[in-house]
């Protein structure tokens, strides 16, 4: 007999829908599986039969064989477990096969017979349009994101046969507490002292552009960066599916609620492969960190020690907001649409040139020749992160605590999307023009930059809208003033780097 | 029965050496090349060449030592065993070739034109390679020493003093280091006067440091470069040391410019010192860790440079005393007048800007040093920081920013 269960795998970070075709016929007892299968799905003949049998139920002696519809798509993990199970039990009449009618599932199986979570349930389930959907209980809470009260969440597989043979009630799993998740991200209050890296983070945070810190060691670069999840808005609500999406793809844990509200942070070590950072694998594509962290803060400390070449991979990427990873299997699509925030050390010693810089000047150059000039032209603000004075460490009154930022940060963001775009680093070069016209003296002072050879053609449009975020940040105006000019030169790379005078 | 064959086949090779040694030793007139040898053998200090070159021309003393026939006065057994076998390797053509090719010159302490200085050091300096012109050596000679991580100022003063002083008819001694000692010899060459003395620590067909190269080549064109280590040797760290002492010894004054607490200039110092030569240091900020080597040895008693002037009296070169200059209008005027100079510059700045300005230091100031002296918001400073880099009153490394003078 035959029996066909519908249930869908993961392609990168979207679903694919699979129908599980699962034949029984007399013969010698064989199990079969084709459909390009990898290997953990191959290995569901010995789970299932497990499972099977530890439900009280029974494992035909006869001639099996399973076929992962279409065949052209590579099926991968032990999601299609319970489908597979239950196309057997149908297959083998022990389950009506007009049961399986308008019904779908994605699970692994335990030898037990209990169901468990599989990666990727989310885009899993977002492309199951049947009437029921049939997860593992642990996976209820991110699936109901998908396919909401289509959802049945069950322990065991002998309570999906309950349900389809028996009639009885599909069991009652007490969804995860929707109540919000704790804000656990760390407070700018934290930060003493420290002027110009606080204006760094709101104005990185306000325009959305991207961030380099540069100090010696100790100074609280790493601290900085991590307070700059605070400083941005909730997800909306189209974002926040994504990042889950990515998220759940990715195998990352996601929140009690299931959908991640707050901007994720991303901090790779910087032995990072290409593949880690920009996405990839054998294979499957699996997303990469500039994936995972999107619509949040890609931290990368220690950039001078990233691959050379893993950084020049970010450039596209942080251009376009999406990667496109080519494998033989077929092109994929990710957002990447990021914060960088960059820290590195200015020389290898770290302090700099400054009492007790023990490198020569030779190997500070060489140090800050390793990140090339097309990456550091994409880093729009710069910003010195000093160890803190005695007075600022030592003093009691907290800083400005994040909240107070967080306000102002999306007051310019509303600016922003009133302009036309998500921030103000995302403005076109026409939509600059029209909402960041440059008052007189402002433009003698851009011009003036452009012919000494401060700025580069295109570091003169990542100044004006840096200066758009500066001004926005004060009082709004509509024009940019020459004072908002050269406070955005000011916060921009500049290219001598390392080479200290003291 | 093994033992005679061996003790055969020793004779043999002996008898070999001798005909080779001969034969070598015959070619009389190229001495330079015999010392070239003898600097390039491993363990041959200058002492010890000393002690070698005092009663032997040098073919006599190749001779001497690829027979093995020294006592052990000059060096250890061991070691001139070792010079033995080394002597035999060398390629004297070759190295005549290579003398030749890069038109080195090298003089023994036996030699008429060996600098006399080196000739009667505490610690002569036997065997000197040369590549330019000597400078007279009746003309004074001022060695001028510091750090090679130096400040820009440290460099400005350096070159100051490079050309004053070879404008006055000084030699010039530096090392022909990064930092200060090559901003000395570009001071020197850039002045119309005495072409300067460099004393390398490698040998003088080894560039280094490579940044300095066509530095090196123009004082090989119009200066000098000397070095005692032999021809091809690397810039190893021990050869520094030596290199300072005979730095010292060619000189009659030594200027320290900027030195680090524990500076590399120190040990020319030092050497200064044990020949009771006369050691001037110019004061730096004392928040200039590139000056606080300097700033000890005022502390120990050296006298302060101001300019070249300081020097020339030093030297009695100048009869104006350095004390005295107060009384002479022209300089103050001068001084005056580029006072107001600045001070009307700074009229031009914004009340703003102009307290900006007083918050930044001679030495490197950080953005967060400045909001905290000014009161000003951060995002002000930065802009106004930005306007006085552009109206050339600041300078900035790319992330501090420090005062122009």
């Amino acid at each position: 007999m035959l029996a066909t269960v519908r249930s869908s795998t993961l392609d990168g970070i979207d679903g694919a829908v699979v129908d599980v075709e699962v034949h029984v016929t007399n013969g010698l007892p064989a199990f079969t599986i084709v459909g390009l299968p990898d290997a953990s799905c191959r290995e569901a003949r010995d789970r299932v039969r497990a499972a099977i049998e530890s439900s009280d139920l029974t494992w035909p002696m006869q001639r099996i064989t399973v076929n992962l519809a279409p065949t052209c798509v590579r099926k991968v993990g032990a999601g299609l477990d319970v489908p597979i199970g239950l196309g057997i039990l149908a297959a083998s009449e022990q389950i009506p096969l007009e049961a399986l009618d308008d019904i779908s599932a994605v699970g692994e199986l335990g030898l037990d017979g209990s169901l468990r979570p599989v990666p990727g349930i989310l885009p899993m389930v977002d492309v199951l349009d049947t009437k029921r959907v049939i997860v593992a209980a642990a996976d209820a809470g991110v699936a109901e994101l998908g396919a909401a009260n289509r959802v049945r969440a069950v322990k065991r597989l002998r309570d999906i046969v309950d349900a389809l043979v028996e009639g009885l009630p599909w069991p009652h799993i007490e969804p995860p507490k929707f109540e919000d998740d704790p804000q656990d991200d760390p407070d700018l209050a934290d930060v003493r002292g420290q002027e110009s890296a606080r204006l760094g983070l709101e104005v990185a945070a306000a325009g959305g552009h991207h961030l380099l810190l540069i100090g010696p060691p100790g100074g609280g670069k790493t601290m900085l960066a991590r307070r700059l999840p605070s400083l941005l808005p909730d997800l909306s609500p189209e974002a926040a599916r994504l990042v889950t999406r990515v998220h759940s793809a990715a195998a990352i844990r996601l929140p009690g609620s299931g959908l991640i509200r707050r901007p994720p942070f991303r901090a790779p070590h910087h032995s990072a492969s290409m593949a880690a950072l920009i996405g990839g694998g054998s294979g499957r594509v699996v997303p990469g960190e500039i994936s995972v962290a999107t619509e949040g803060v890609l931290f990368l400390d220690e950039l001078g020690e990233f691959a050379p070449s893993v950084l020049d991979g970010l450039r596209q990427p942080l251009e376009e907001g999406v990667v496109r990873v080519a494998r033989s299997g077929g092109m994929r699509e990710h957002p990447a649409n990021v914060l960088l925030v960059a820290a590195m050390n200015p020389c290898p010693c770290g302090e700099g040139g400054t009492v007790g810089c023990r490198c020569g000047p030779t190997a500070r150059l060489r140090y800050s020749r390793r990140i090339s000039g097309p990456v550091l032209d994409r880093l729009d603000v710069m910003v010195q992160v000093d160890r803190p004075s005695p007075t600022a460490l030592l003093n009691r009154e907290p800083g400005e605590p994040s909240c107070v930022v967080a306000e102002r940060v999306a007051r310019v963001r509303a600016l922003a999307r009133e302009r036309g775009a998500a921030t103000n680093a995302a403005l076109s070069r026409e939509q600059l023009e029209v909402s960041a016209p440059l008052d007189d003296k402002a433009t003698e002072v851009l011009h003036e930059a452009l012919t000494v050879g401060r700025l580069s053609a295109r570091g003169a449009m990542r100044v004006r809208a840096v200066a758009r975020t500066i001004r926005d940040l004060d009082d709004a105006g509509p024009s940019l003033r020459a004072q908002d000019v050269y406070a955005a030169i000011g916060l921009r790379v500049r290219p001598p780097m390392g080479g200290y005078d003291v | 029965m093994s033992e005679g064959l061996l003790g055969l086949q020793g004779v043999a090779q002996s008898e070999g050496v001798v005909q080779n040694v001969r034969r070598h030793a015959e070619n009389k007139e190229r001495e330079d090349v015999y010392a070239a040898v003898l600097a390039a053998l491993a363990g041959a200090t200058s002492r010890r060449l000393h002690k070698l070159l005092t009663l032997r021309t040098p073919s006599e003393a190749y001779q001497a030592v690829a027979l093995g026939d020294l006592s052990s006065e000059v060096a250890p057994a061991e070691v001139l065993n070792e010079w033995r076998e080394a002597a035999q390797r060398f390629d004297l053509n070759d190295i005549a070739v290579r003398l030749d090719a890069a038109n080195v010159k090298v003089t023994t302490c036996r030699d008429a034109d060996h600098p006399p200085q080196l000739t009667h050091d505490i610690d002569p300096a036997p065997i000197l390679f040369r590549r330019g012109t000597m400078p007279d050596p009746q003309l004074p000679h001022v060695g001028i020493v510091g750090t090679r991580r130096a400040s820009s100022i440290g460099r400005e003063v350096a070159r100051e003093l490079g050309m004053g002083l070879a404008d006055k008819g000084v030699v010039v001694v530096s090392g022909l280091a990064l930092g200060i000692d090559g901003e000395a010899h570009r001071g020197a060459l850039a002045a119309d006067g005495v072409p300067p003395l460099a004393v390398v620590g490698s040998g003088v067909d080894v560039v280094y440091p490579q940044r300095n190269k066509s530095l090196w080549h123009q004082i090989i064109e119009r200066g000098a470069l000397v070095a005692e280590a032999p021809l091809g040797a690397k810039p190893e760290p021990w050869r520094f040391p030596a290199r300072n002492r005979l730095i010292a010894a060619f000189v009659d004054l030594l200027l320290v410019v900027e030195s680090r607490a524990a500076g590399g200039s120190l040990l020319t110092v030092e050497q200064a010192q044990r020949r009771d030569i006369e050691v001037m240091a110019v004061p730096g900020s004392v928040r200039n860790p590139a000056a606080e080597g300097t700033n000890a040895l005022l502390m120990d008693g050296c006298s302060p440079i101001r300019d070249v002037n300081d020097v020339l009296v030093a030297l009695g070169l100048s009869e104006i005393a350095a004390n005295a200059r107060r009384d002479i209008t022209e300089p103050v005027a001068s001084i005056v007048s580029a006072q107001s100079r600045s001070s009307l510059a700074v009229r031009e700045l914004s009340e703003e800007a102009a307290r900006v300005l007083e918050a930044i230091d001679d030495g490197p100031t950080s953005t967060d040093q400045v909001v905290a002296r000014s009161g000003l918001a951060v995002v002000r400073v930065a802009a106004l920081i930005e306007e006085l880099i552009v109206a050339e009153l600041v300078q900035t490394d790319g992330a501090r920013v420090r005062r122009k003078c």
